[in-house]
């Protein structure tokens, strides 16, 4: 890793997430050189994980396949994977990094054949899937995965099974002494894209996330969507695969509420109304339920909601669920609250449970001792008296994917300017 | 009912009601109707309670039997997303009410007052003559009906060492109590009624 020459004139882009890999190349493209580091064994993010987008509903992964073209066209980038930042210091101009790299324990000459994959035993909580399912502990994190390269997970290595792999490859791409290194950069401008966390369901206790099988959050519903997710694309009830026949979706799952997440994550609407639409594709006859306290469907989006509302099989009631209640025999989960536009009160069974988590942020705050200002829950506030640091995407405020890109690209010309003043 | 809305309430509960000002928090989510063990009892969930300050319908915020049921569980309390102590409004509700004469539930209240006397007197409830007085109030011969109703609860609760044969006695240090009811009473924050 000592071969990275940075100079204060390079940029920083801390997160390989749509938002990260956006103002990389906008910089890059523009004249200048960038270092981009991603936490994860892959690029792409969060975005990654998404089954399709709103309002058109293409997938994700057509806009990222370009990008990455664009990544490997541009010599002015260096990325790192399973790169994290220990340190920041300095200020405007002149900031000194410090990058930690966790072991990968396989290197650049893995052909991403499998083999490993093959002779490993070792099974553990797939992470791309939010837990859902099981994968080898020698595996290549997705399908789709940037760069196609396989990852070992720590818990094999110095057992029979890390010896398994390493037998298994014919390249001599698994290094089981690989130790976590790391290096010093220095930078002109950083660029804060390290996007968002979805909210902790089970911090909601009267959801019972975590103890009622059938409920999921909607990251969850994301991959079960998606074709290459714990099932296949089938979307079904998690505690015996049944289908699924009566669905409710509960909106503002600890967003909106003091005691969890106070702000609107602003896509958690829209994004429930896109998964009514997975549902009803999927299952002709099922009967969805979105319980609200407010439809945020804004500008252009009112129109998606429009469409799905004309849906006869989609029903919205204004209430905020106040509990969940699984029927032990069945694993159908008994909801309760108050439909606030008539005041009745609801007492409703459904085979499954979606809920609409917010957005947390990654917060720069724990490593940096460099100025940067963020607001009180931890966004960057892009403050133009503290220049020099800039949050991109959903590292400064919760958004959906364009609003991101739009943001990463604006995010790309301020640190551009950071390099420039001087 | 655009033509009743009278604002002049809703100030009325700002300006007197203990923590009546939190009402202007409430964004109407309803997780306190939803939460409320006794909404099934309630006319009107805490919820409708604030629309109907919020629109200016006194008499049947005073007269509803809601803001005198609440139990203090606190649910709603601890889940309120705006942070509204929501079961002090009830209760600041209901202290008004009998403030101002209206006592839309009398057995709660005179429950509620020989419960604070007992406490007064001897610092602790006496699980036998706590509902003893109270079911006298409804008069002689209903009242030891209703005991005699009741005598299958309190055996079981003798059974289980909830209740003794003999009388109560005083707790330690009931001075000390009393000054603190006093001084609660005088910041007009105590006493049933």
């Amino acid at each position: 890793m000592a071969d990275v020459q940075t100079t204060n004139q390079s940029i920083l882009v801390v997160g390989g997430g749509i938002s990260g890999i956006t103002t990389a190349l906008e910089a890059a493209e523009a004249g200048y050189d960038v270092v981009l580091l991603e936490k994860n064994p892959y690029l792409g993010g969060r975005v990654t994980q998404l089954h399709q987008y709103f309002p058109k509903l293409c997938p994700p992964s057509c806009g990222l396949e370009i990008n990455f073209k664009r990544l490997k066209a541009n010599p002015r980038i260096r990325f790192f994977t399973m790169a994290e930042v220990a340190g920041i210091s300095g200020k405007e101009g002149d900031y000194d990094v410090k990058v930690k790299i966790s072991p990968r324990y396989v290197n650049e000459k893995c052909t991403g054949c499998g083999k490993c994959a093959e002779a490993c035993t070792a099974e553990v909580d797939n992470p791309f899937n939010y837990g859902m399912d099981k994968i080898k502990a020698a595996y290549l994190p997705h399908g789709f995965a940037f760069p196609m390269r396989y990852v070992l997970d720590p818990s094999i290595v110095g057992t029979d099974d890390g010896k398994k792999c390493k037998d298994a490859c014919q390249y001599d791409a698994i290094d089981l002494d690989m130790k976590e290194t790391s290096f010093d950069l220095k930078a002109g401008a950083i660029v804060w894209a390290t996007g968002w966390n979805p909210y902790d369901a089970a911090k909601v206790e009267y959801y019972g996330f975590g103890e009622n099988k059938n409920v999921i959050t909607n990251v969850m519903m994301e991959r079960m969507a998606s074709m290459n997710g714990p099932t296949g694309g089938k979307i079904v009830r998690p505690s015996d695969g049944k289908e699924i026949k009566n669905i409710a979706f509960i909106q503002c799952a600890g967003s909106r509420d003091e005691n969890h997440l106070a702000y609107c994550s602003g896509i958690c609407c829209v994004a429930s109304l896109k998964q009514t639409r997975y549902i009803r594709e999927q299952y002709p006859d099922c009967e969805v339920t979105v319980f609200f306290i407010d439809i945020r469907a804004l500008d252009r989006l009112e129109d998606f909601y429009t469409m799905v509302k004309e849906d006869q099989k989609v029903k919205f009631i204004k209430s905020k669920i106040a509990t969940i209640t699984e029927d032990g025999a069945t694993g159908n989960l008994v909801l309760e609250g108050e439909n606030t536009n008539t005041g009745e009160q609801i007492k409703a069974t459904f085979d499954m449970v979606v809920l609409a988590t917010g957005m947390a942020p990654n917060s720069i705050k724990s490593v940096c001792s460099a100025d940067v200002s963020c607001d009180e829950y931890g966004f960057i506030a892009n403050d133009p008296a503290k220049a020099g640091i800039y949050g991109a995407g959903c590292a400064r405020r919760p958004t959906d994917v364009a609003s991101s890109v739009q943001d990463a690209t604006s995010s790309a010309l301020r640190a551009i300017q950071s390099i420039a003043r001087r | 009912m655009a033509g009743n809305y009278d604002p002049s309430f809703a100030k009325e509960v700002f300006d007197n009601v203990d923590s009546g000002e939190e009402i202007k928090m409430c964004m109407q989510c309803g997780i306190c109707a939803g939460s409320c063990p006794l909404r099934h009892e309630m006319d009107y969930p805490p919820r409708q309670i604030f629309t109907l300050i919020r629109a200016g319908r006194r008499d049947e915020v005073m007269n509803s039997k809601a803001i005198k049921l609440c139990t203090s569980c606190y649910r709603c309390k601890v889940r309120c997303p705006r942070g509204i102590p929501v079961i002090d409004v009830m209760h600041g509700l209901a202290h008004y009410g009998i403030k101002k004469g209206i006592i839309p539930r009398k057995g709660t209240a005179a429950f509620g007052g020989e419960f604070w006397k007992m406490i007064y007197n001897i610092g602790r409830i006496d699980e036998k003559t706590l509902p003893l007085k109270y079911n006298l109030l409804e008069g002689l011969v209903p009242g030891i009906k209703s005991t005699i109703e009741m005598a299958p609860m309190g055996i079981q609760m003798f059974l289980h060492h909830r209740m003794k044969l003999l009388p109560e006695r005083k707790i330690k240090g009931i001075k000390e109590l009393r000054k603190m009811l006093d001084k609660a009473k005088e910041m007009g924050k105590g006493g049933a009624n």
